[in-house]
């Protein structure tokens, strides 16, 4: 018994300085399986592991809690600055790293991008090569043409007045009056 | 890729919508007038036109028969009735910085008896006047800002 009593006391002096790894769990399998073996003789160590453990929780439960609850705001902060710090990309640098092409003359938008200027050309070319008129300041009325009426046009200067008119026709508009 | 094809969504869409502003709406205004040499009324409502009928015409009365405000956008054809039996459609069909063109159709009876496509600037006024009414003749003044 004493024997017994011995082998167990000089067990708990060696396990006991692997207990502490064991509760990390960072131990060896042949160290877990001795400390467990151990354990399941040893009240004394398995009321020491179990220390362990409630002191554990009894930290580590507030510290959760309070890290839920707490948003950190001078962490943020901190990063804030650390992020405003770090030097800010060109415009040509954030239009190549937001299209996720490096470097930019890659197939895969090359084809795309040269079919879209392609198609805005086509469309703004007529505009912008479309011949500009300029128009003399009296000459407002491109062509009238009438079956009915005879015709009769005036364009004036000042004030800036022109006038269509319009001589009898065959029927007069007083008949639908 | 995603990325790449958004991005070029909006280049072809901003572009679309640049050119379709260009082409913007013209207001326009067409006031149907009944002149003649029965009395001496003015219309209050032509006071501004007063001035160039005066130095045009040599009627003495003039009355605002109906009075059309309307926006045309660009080859899209409007038609109003400025007088009971008459249609006038009104067409845009082309515009540049200070001057804006308009096909002007009258139709009466369902029988075209006016064509006509004039380069409006916004100071100018187009009348077209002729045909009689009653005892009088009426005028159609056309005008466009924009």
């Amino acid at each position: 018994m004493w024997k017994g009593g011995g082998r167990m006391k000089s067990e708990c002096s060696s396990v006991s300085r692997l207990l502490e790894k064991y509760f990390d769990q960072e131990v060896t399998p042949e160290e877990r399986s001795l400390v467990e073996d151990h354990l399941s003789d040893c009240s004394a160590c398995r009321d020491a592991l179990k220390s362990m453990e409630n002191l554990t929780t009894l930290i580590k439960s507030p510290v959760e809690e309070a890290v839920e609850k707490e948003t950190f705001p001078w962490v943020w902060e901190k990063v804030e600055k650390g992020i405003q710090r770090k030097e800010r990309p060109g415009l040509w640098d954030f239009l190549k790293s937001w299209l996720d092409v490096t470097p930019f003359l890659k197939r895969k938008i090359l084809i795309p991008a040269v079919a879209a200027a392609a198609i805005v050309i086509l469309i703004t070319a007529p505009l912008l090569f479309k011949k500009t008129t300029s128009y003399p300041t009296l000459s407002v009325v491109k062509y009238v043409e009438s079956e009915t009426y005879n015709v009769m046009i005036y364009e004036l200067g000042t004030p800036q007045v022109t006038v269509i008119w319009l001589f009898e026709g065959p029927e007069e508009e007083s008949s639908t009056s | 890729m995603k990325r790449t094809l958004i991005f070029i969504s909006l280049v072809l869409i901003l572009s679309v919508l640049s050119i379709s502003t260009a082409l913007a709406q013209v207001q326009t205004r067409i006031r149907a007038i009944k002149a003649s040499n029965v009395g001496q009324t003015i219309d209050p409502s032509l006071r501004d036109l007063y001035s160039d009928l005066g130095s045009l015409f040599n009627f003495t009365s003039y009355q605002l028969l109906r009075d059309n405000s309307f926006i045309l956008s660009p080859n899209q054809p409007v038609s109003i009735s400025p007088r009971p039996g008459i249609l006038m459609e009104v067409t845009l069909v082309g515009q540049r910085a200070q001057v804006v063109e308009l096909i002007i159709r009258v139709v009466r009876k369902g029988k075209e008896t006016l064509n006509t496509q004039v380069r409006l600037s916004p100071r100018r006024t187009v009348l077209i006047g002729g045909p009689k009414l009653r005892e009088g003749v009426i005028i159609y003044a056309i005008a466009a800002s924009f």
